[in-house]
């Protein structure tokens, strides 16, 4: 069963921490359609958070269609993660690949590409943008 | 789902001074809500009037329904931890125990067993010899094994350490996980309760300065940065919360219902602290704002 | 709530229980002793007026005797239960858990203040009553060959009457109603300070300013006294003092009533035919010389015509009585109910106002 973690210090909500790291497991396969997620309660005894918040983030999943609540048994995973098959992802990790390096090449630092990334990354997803 | 807690026009005055003043508030059940504000602010004083340990000078308070502590059965429905986390010093935690079995009706014996041995407290210990998280984890038992309805937690993790804090929140939080309690838990720590709470009443100097679920406060407040601006020549909708300026550079923290589009400004979100800090700054005007009584959904 | 209360009460109880077992093992010891002496002493024996001088001699015995600092150590003890109780079992019964915070703790289980408070007054005033009158009722026992000698006419060493100022106080049901309006001073005085100490200490102040003024002020009046005047001659006991050779001024006061035995003797004082309050030496009783202390110097012999008994006679036969204000005998049992009512009613009033401060929840 997954084991979730808290960042406190990265800005980002709890609930939505829980939902990457779902998302996550899922592409790295440790999680498979038909596993369960752990209860709220298994969540809250480790993490000490409040248990809404793990409603909150299972019912985005269930609103992503990856995940299905059944009553009186759990959460479970239903499917794994689409709009991104292999090709793709295959596609912008190159284009990555490539970027870093011209980034490297014009005398950018570990840490000004990290600074950029997060800059850019929570552009992108905090106001919610599609 | 019915309100916990609904005060309108709540005051609390001793002698001459007001520890609390026009204090309106529909706070939601089902919530864990925190009751933030310096020392002083009168967070104790809103606490003792929802267990009817003090009588109001102004207005009403009504919990679960009910005026506070009017019946044994109401004063069942409602758990209370007080500051300090009384204990009898020469009693033993067994002992307590069996004062919550003689005294609640409702009592969970089972529970109550459990939860001591959870927390490695040694039932013939007296209670004057516990540490502060240990008297902590007694106050907490005795309150949850009452099976309340709510349950009024008076700034319980104030003395302890980091590793006693947050195994008492894990406790707290195991047990709304399981029972579905409702928590006013006050503190004037931000950090913890970051982690717990999902419900939000910032108290400065005996008033309300704001009342809201966190995901809708985080949701109507926006950190806005930019070149040096007279904050006046802000949309209406636009609050400032709070302001501050360089020569070159304004940052201000609004309160707003629609999205920013100015592209002048950098709009980021703000994290609970940075929104309660703002609140709690006396320093800030807050401006008004049509007082929202319904229970939010 | 009672199992509770007992939990709490638990250490002043066993306590309290060290305590009576101590005093019934120490009377239970001598008293046998002491019926033996007043056996040996021949009261058991004799009848009416030939009991006065055994009964006297027996009581002025005891009293230069270890049984004497007994019986003054019991009645102290007797005496002092209530304000113990009051200090020790009613002064921190709110105000401790108001001092340590345990008040909030207790008070938001499910059950009431005034529940709380009943069950808590209730417990330790009745327990309270009880373990004084305990000791009040022991002691009677053990002095109830002392009590045989007083109802024998002796006034002497230990004998009091049961309506002296002490034994009225110690005996009788008296000590129920001091002992209930002890405990509910305590408790009140600590609802008021919400501190133990200063509420001990006020507790032990107003008590103790009670327990004199009742007897000093109050109880004397209960009912009006009676008066009566006698004859100076029929005076029991020791008689005239005098300042000064010649003797200008002179005061007669009497220890008992004849015909009224254990009466409760007000005071008294030497009227003039008139009736009037006297204290100027008739000028032919002047040359009567007397004092109680000459007799003591020169043996117990006076020249014929002077000393205490002559002076006496002059007095008679120049219109001097004696006037003596009292509470007859028969009054005694009338005065202790009114009394513990008096307190009782105290106790239940200082009970319902803590009710009504417990309750009020202003800070």
């Amino acid at each position: 069963m997954i084991e979730f973690q808290l960042d406190e210090t990265s800005g980002v909500a709890t609930y939505l921490q829980l939902v990457q790291q779902v998302h996550q497991a899922l592409r790295m396969g440790m999680l498979e359609p038909g596993d369960q997620l752990p209860t709220a309660q298994q969540v809250v005894a480790q993490l000490a958070i409040n248990p809404n918040t793990v409603h909150k983030a299972y019912r985005e999943l269930e609103r992503a269609g990856l995940a299905r609540a059944r009553p009186g048994l759990g959460t479970f995973i239903t499917r794994s993660p689409s709009a991104t098959d292999p090709a793709t992802q295959a596609r912008f990790l190159a284009a990555m690949t490539d970027w870093l390096r011209s980034a490297r090449s014009a005398g950018l630092g570990p840490d000004d590409i990290e600074a950029i990334y997060r800059t850019a990354f929570r552009a992108c997803f905090a106001e919610g943008a599609a | 789902m019915t309100a916990a807690i609904e005060a309108s026009g709540l005051g609390k005055a001793y002698r001459r001074t007001w520890a609390l003043r026009d204090c309106t508030l529909a706070i939601p059940g089902g919530h864990v809500v925190g009751l933030v504000g310096p020392n002083g602010a009168g967070k104790t004083t809103l606490l003792r009037l929802a267990t009817g340990q003090l009588t109001p000078t102004r207005g009403t308070i009504s919990v679960l329904g009910e005026p506070p502590a009017v019946s044994p059965a109401q004063l069942a429905r409602v758990g209370y931890v007080a500051q300090d986390t009384p204990v009898y010093a020469r009693m033993r935690v067994a002992d307590h125990l069996r004062l919550g079995a003689w005294l609640n009706p409702g009592w969970d014996d089972e529970l109550a067993q459990r939860r001591i041995a959870q927390v490695g407290l040694d039932p013939k210990q007296r209670g004057g010899s516990l540490s502060g998280g240990q008297r902590a984890q007694l106050a907490l038992t005795l309150a949850l094994a009452k099976r309340p309805e709510l349950l009024l937690l008076d700034e319980p993790v104030a003395g302890l350490d980091p590793l006693a804090r947050r195994e008492f929140l894990r406790g707290l939080m195991a047990a709304v996980a399981e029972h579905g309690t409702s928590v006013v838990l006050s503190s004037h720590l931000v950090t913890d309760l970051e982690r717990v709470c999902d419900y939000l009443i910032v108290l400065v100097a005996s008033r309300v300065r704001i009342a809201g679920e966190v995901s809708e406060l985080l949701a109507s407040h926006r950190r806005l940065s930019g070149p040096s601006r007279d904050p006046g020549t802000l949309p209406a909708g636009q609050d400032v919360i709070e302001e501050r300026h360089t020569d070159k550079q304004s940052t201000l923290l609004v309160r707003t219902g629609e999205p920013i589009h100015d592209p002048a400004w950098t709009v980021t979100p703000v994290s609970m602290e940075e929104l309660v800090l703002a609140y709690m700054n006396p320093a800030n005007d807050i401006p008004a704002r049509r007082p929202q009584l319904g229970v939010a959904s | 709530m009672i199992r509770l209360t007992w939990l709490q009460f638990r250490t002043q109880a066993v306590t309290a229980a060290a305590a009576l077992a101590a005093f019934a093992v120490l009377l239970a010891a001598t008293g046998p002793h002491m019926a033996s002496l007043y056996a040996a002493s021949g009261l058991s024996g004799c009848h009416g007026s030939s009991c006065l001088s055994p009964a006297t001699y027996f009581t002025a015995s005891l009293a230069r005797s270890p049984y004497g600092v007994l019986f003054l150590l019991s009645t102290g003890i007797i005496l002092l239960a209530p304000a113990v109780i009051g200090l020790f079992w009613g002064a921190p019964l709110i105000a401790r858990e108001l001092e340590t915070g345990t008040a909030a703790l207790v008070w938001n289980q499910s059950v009431t203040r005034t529940r709380w408070l009943a069950v808590k007054l209730a417990i330790g005033g009745l327990t309270a009553m009880a373990v004084t009158e305990a000791l009040s009722l022991m002691q009677t026992w053990w002095a109830v060959p002392i009590s045989q000698a007083v109802a024998d006419g002796s006034g002497a060493g230990v004998a009091q009457s049961r309506f002296s100022q002490l034994n009225f106080a110690t005996h009788g049901i008296t000590p129920l109603g001091y002992a209930a309006f002890a405990f509910a001073l305590g408790v009140t005085a600590g609802a008021l300070i919400r501190r133990t100490f200063p509420a001990m200490a006020v507790t032990l102040a107003i008590f103790a300013a009670l327990q004199v003024a009742m007897p000093l002020w109050v109880r004397p009046n209960l009912a009006p006294p009676d008066r009566t005047v006698i004859p100076v001659t029929s005076l029991g006991g020791a008689g005239p003092s005098q300042t000064g050779p010649g003797g200008d001024t002179f005061t007669l006061y009497a220890l008992n009533i004849p015909g009224q035995p254990g009466a409760w003797l007000l005071s008294s004082g030497p009227v003039n035919a008139a009736g009037q309050p006297v204290s100027t030496t008739p000028a032919a009783c002047t040359s009567v010389g007397n004092t109680g202390q000459s007799a003591g110097a020169q043996g117990n012999a006076f020249p014929p015509g002077q000393g205490p008994a002559a002076f006496v006679d002059c007095l008679g036969r120049h219109g001097i009585r004696e006037t003596i204000t009292y509470q007859p005998a028969s009054r005694y049992w009338p005065f202790q109910w009114t009394e513990t009512a008096i307190y009782l009613a105290l106790a239940l009033a200082l009970a319902g106002y803590c009710f009504r401060r417990l309750n009020r929840r202003r800070s």
